[in-house]
C-alpha cells in the first residue's frame, strides 16, 4: 500500500524535523560552537560566583577606602598637632630659629687698667648683659642668644671672672644675636639716656649690625621640672 | 518520493532558519527531540517500504517520540542522572537499524 497519503505525511514530519533541525544548528551556532550545555551551565555557575566576589570586593575597597580617610584625618591632626609643637619649641627656646634682626656686640675696655683705677670697672658684667638683655626685651626681641647660649629660662651670673649663661662659661667680647624687627630694636638700644649709651659713654666698645637673616641655636640644656605640673585642662573644658 | 522528502526536509530548514533562536536550556532537549525525530522519520520510511504504514501509527510515534524523549531529558536533569544519554543511545541504535534495513530494501529494488 505505497499511497500517496504516506508520502505526504512522511513529507509533513520531514518538513517539522526540518524545521527542528534548521532552529537546533542556529541554537548551536549563535551559543558558541563547541560549548555543551553543560558547559555553559557551568559557566554561568561560575560567573555568578566570580560576580558575587567581586561585590564581596567592592564591598571590601569601599571600607578600606573609608580607613584610608580616617587615617588622613588622623594625619592631618598629627599634621597639625606637629605644626603647634614646632610653634611651642620654638618660643621654648627648644628649636633653632632664624630671622631679621641684630647682632650686638659688647667687650672689655681695651687697654690695661691706669693705675689707682679698679680693674673690675673696665670689664663686662653679668649686670650690664642683664640690663642690655632687658632693653632688647623691651624693644621687640623674639629669640635672643649670648655666644650662641639661647636664653630661655636662663641664668646671667658673675661666676669668677666670667659669666656663667645656661650654666655655660661665656667670654668676651659677648655676642648678642637678637631676632626681631632690626629697626626697632636699634633704635630700642640707641634711645637717649638707654643703657648702651651709658655703656658707650664709659668706655666699652659696642657695635650694632642690622641683618636680613640670624640663625639662632636652640637651648641644647637639661630640662627639668621637679615642681611644675600643668593645671589639669579638663577642668577648664568644662 | 525521495526528492519529495528532500524537498520538503529543506522548505522545512529554510522555515527553521527564519523563525527567532530558541533559549539556550531549551537547546538540549530540542536535540533529543530532532533524534527521536530521525528515528520516526526512518521508521516511516521503512515501514513505507516494508507496505506496513500507517497514518496513526506514524504521526503519533513522531509526535509521541519526540515529546516522550525531551521529557525524559528533562526528568533526568531535575533528578540529576544523565537519561538523555539513555535517549541517544535508544534512538542513535534505531536509526542505524532503520537505516540498515531501509539499504538492504534499496538494494533488493534496484
Amino acid at each position: 500500500m505505497r499511497s500517496k497519503g504516506a508520502q505526504f505525511t512522511i513529507a509533513i514530519v520531514c518538513l517539522v524535523l526540518g524545521i527542528m533541525l534548521a532552529i537546533q544548528f542556529k541554537a548551536t551556532k549563535s551559543y558558541s560552537l563547541g560549548y555543551s550545555p553543560d558547559r555553559v551551565e557551568e559557566l554561568a555557575q561560575k560567573l555568578s560566583q566570580v560576580t558575587e566576589e567581586r561585590d564581596t570586593m567592592a564591598n571590601e575597597v569601599a571600607s578600606l577606602q573609608e580607613k584610608l580617610s580616617n587615617i588622613r584625618k588622623n594625619d592631618q591632626a598629627m599634621a597639625d598637632l606637629q605644626q603647634e609643637l614646632q610653634i611651642y619649641s620654638m618660643y621654648g627656646g627648644l628649636a633653632p630659629v632664624q630671622g631679621a634682626g641684630i647682632i650686638l656686640t659688647v667687650n672689655d675696655i681695651p687697654g690695661n687698667s691706669e693705675p689707682g683705677e679698679n680693674p673690675n670697672n673696665r670689664i663686662v658684667h653679668d649686670l650690664e648683659l642683664l640690663l642690655l638683655i632687658n632693653e632688647l626685651k623691651a624693644s621687640g626681641a623674639e629669640a635672643i642668644s649670648i655666644n650662641d647660649e639661647r636664653l630661655t629660662m636662663s641664668e646671667i651670673r658673675c661666676a669668677g671672672t666670667q659669666i656663667l649663661v645656661n650654666t655655660n662659661l661665656i667670654w668676651p667680647p659677648f655676642v648678642i644675636s637678637v631676632i626681631g624687627n632690626p629697626e626697632q630694636l636699634e633704635s630700642g638700644l640707641n634711645i637717649p639716656g638707654g643703657f648702651l649709651s651709658t655703656m658707650k659713654a664709659i668706655g666699652y666698645p659696642t657695635h650694632i649690625q642690622k641683618m636680613e637673616k640670624i640663625e639662632i641655636p636652640p637651648y641644647t640644656g637639661r630640662i627639668k621640672s621637679s615642681f611644675m605640673k600643668p593645671v589639669e585642662y579638663t577642668k577648664k573644658a568644662e | 518520493m525521495w526528492l519529495l522528502l528532500l524537498f520538503c526536509l529543506l522548505l522545512g530548514l529554510f522555515i527553521g532558519f527564519q523563525i527567532p533562536v530558541l533559549p539556550m536550556i531549551f537547546a538540549k532537549y530540542l536535540s533529543i527531540a530532532i533524534l527521536a525525530a530521525l528515528d520516526s522519520v526512518f521508521g516511516g520510511i521503512r515501514a513505507y517500504m516494508e507496505d506496513g504504514f500507517d497514518d496513526v501509527i506514524f504521526i503519533s510515534g513522531f509526535v509521541v517520540n519526540t515529546l516522550l524523549a525531551a521529557g525524559l531529558a528533562y526528568l533526568g536533569d531535575r533528578l540529576g542522572v544523565q537519561l538523555y544519554l539513555a535517549a541517544v543511545v535508544v534512538f542513535g541504535v534505531r536509526i542505524f537499524q532503520n537505516l540498515g534495513i531501509i539499504r538492504r530494501y534499496l538494494l533488493k529494488k534496484y
